[in-house]
């Protein structure tokens, strides 16, 4: 079985009609780095808390591990193993001092002192942010913010830490530490699901589902999903740069072995088409 | 500009006081506020202005801050002690028309300035040297016995938390919004005060929406990292007792001692 498996999710808010998930289906696996795409109001970020049991879909079942989001008595279990991360850094930081803040999540779990202060330190040395321990949150720019929100989920010690769009808000400095910061999770063997609209950052990960109007429209991985150029433009949807460059010129007769999904990959193409 | 307001002025340091137990500080400042309205003779009241003295001395903070707090109740204790002034029964020294001033009256006007000074000061030095953390924190311990009466003290010292942790966000806000309508010609200077107010109304109606939000999303993420109330919480500081506060306690012990004697040995003037 899968580290997460959602199945046949449909989900629709009390006060309307509409249906914001349609029928999803999706399996997370542990250690993988996936990337949900769409554009506003696909349902992505409401997949995203289902997650977690911050929504519990009105048919379907997510199941994390073998625990089902919607018995109520594994709720913190499920939220201490799948982290949430979320846009606005300002909004998630409760303490006036940043260790204190990261304090707060091991703290609810009613950790012993001595390990809260050890997983404090570790998480805030994980994410770069340890000399600023006794900062207080206000001072510090959007990336930091976002980096110390991250450490917070990081102390209650998660295996899966679901990001969402947590880049929106930050300057492209802040978004490159925080997406440096996802890769060094990753590396340490945690589960990351990142949403996001953002194709340049969807690239990094292994696996790349887009999502349209609650339902999956593609699945698979990056070079894969972004050679469907003309099905992601008819939804409205981008492609990185160099890929949609590298499209163009097959488009005007050009031969492209390789779907080029970076810049470098797109120099080393021209240099070979140039000769 | 507006970033740098501190609640509570906090001055780090690394005296005695800022070390001591903010617990016992809040308890110590309670002490002292009963110990200064409890000077009844002059003795007394020489006793503990002594003591705060020496507390303030000790506290690692610059005279000047003080100062500054002081200048803000000038006007109180100048109004209040003039009031007091003819309050006083007895045989007037001085009398123009229906107004007349006895001693007792200016007993009184003394004893009601200086102790209207000591309490700002004795407060002053809590806010100079204990963090704003560590008092709410303090001030949640010190609560505890009042679960029994189902004060929820848990919730109040996390409004405390939170409340302080946005101050400085939601300043940063009112100052954007003041200034993103300011772009589109609001005019906030010119006028009276009436119209001063009223031309806040597109300032506040936005920022009350935005704190909305922020707590509606600071809500979910406090879930998110499994806050569920105080039950079985535990914190990563806890508070130890340790020998400088026990010094605090005998010093307060100490001058409370003073007063009694200074109270019982000397006339009461008050």
């Amino acid at each position: 079985m899968s580290f997460i498996s959602a199945e046949n999710i449909k989900f629709s808010y009390d006060d309307s009609e509409k249906t914001v998930l349609n029928g999803v289906s999706l399996k997370i696996e542990e250690g993988e780095f996936l990337a949900l795409l769409g554009h506003n109001g696909c349902g992505k970020s409401t997949m995203a808390k289902t997650l977690n049991a911050m929504l519990l879909p009105t048919e379907g079942t997510v199941w994390v591990e073998n625990m089902d989001t919607k018995d109520e008595s594994l709720v913190f279990e499920i939220r201490r193993n799948v982290g949430l991360v979320l846009q606005n850094p300002d909004n998630q930081l409760v303490a006036s001092v940043i260790e204190e803040d990261v304090a707060f999540g091991p703290e609810n779990l009613g950790i012993p002192p001595e390990e809260i202060r050890e997983r404090v330190d570790e998480s805030l040395k994980a994410v770069d942010m340890y000399e600023y321990r006794t900062h207080a949150p206000y001072k510090l720019s959007g990336g930091q913010k976002q980096r110390v929100a991250i450490a917070g989920i990081l102390a209650m010690r998660p295996r899966c830490i679901v990001f969402d769009e947590p880049t929106a808000m930050l300057d492209p400095n802040g978004r490159e530490e925080v997406l440096n910061t996802i890769d060094a999770l990753k590396k340490r063997g945690i589960t990351i699901v990142l949403i996001t609209h953002y194709m340049d950052e969807a690239v990094l990960a292994d696996r790349v589902i887009v999502m349209d109007n609650g339902k999956i429209l593609l699945e698979g991985k990056p070079r894969e999903v972004f050679s469907n150029v003309p099905l992601l433009k008819k939804h409205s949807l981008d492609v990185p740069q160099a890929t949609e460059l590298a499209y163009k010129l097959m488009g005007a007769g050009l031969k492209v072995s390789k779907m080029p999904l970076n810049t470098d990959e797109c120099v080393r193409l021209l240099e070979e088409v140039l000769g | 500009m507006i970033r740098d307001v501190a609640l509570g002025q906090y001055i780090p340091g690394n005296g005695i006081v800022h070390r001591t137990d903010p617990r016992v500080k809040i308890l110590l400042l309670i002490a002292f506020i009963v110990f200064i309205f409890c000077s009844f003779s002059f003795v007394s009241l020489g006793i503990v202005t002594a003591a705060v003295a020496v507390i303030i001395l000790l506290s690692d903070v610059s005279l000047k801050l003080y100062l500054k707090s002081l200048k803000v109740i000038i006007v109180i204790v100048l109004i209040t002690s003039l009031l007091n002034l003819f309050y006083g029964t007895g045989d007037p020294i001085f009398k123009w028309g229906f107004i007349s001033v006895t001693m007792a009256g200016v007993y009184r006007a003394i004893f009601v300035s200086v102790r209207i000074i000591l309490l700002i000061l004795i407060s002053s030095c809590l806010t100079f040297t204990t963090s704003p953390t560590d008092l709410t924190d303090a001030i949640e311990r010190l609560m505890k016995p009042l679960k029994v009466f189902h004060i929820k003290v848990h919730e109040i010292a996390m409004m405390m938390t939170i409340a302080l942790r946005f101050v400085p966000t939601l300043l940063e806000e009112t100052d954007k919004i003041m200034s993103a309508q300011k772009a589109r010609g609001a005019d906030m200077e010119s006028g009276g005060i009436i119209k001063k107010i009223k031309a806040m109304t597109p300032v506040l109606i936005p920022l009350f929406v935005s704190a909305f939000r922020r707590a509606y999303e600071l809500a979910m993420a406090m879930e998110c990292r499994c806050y569920h109330g105080g039950q079985g919480r535990t914190r990563m500081k806890t508070l130890h007792m340790k020998g400088s506060d026990c010094v605090g306690i005998i010093y307060a012990a100490v001058v409370l001692a003073g007063i009694v004697l200074g109270n019982i040995f000397f006339t009461a003037v008050i």
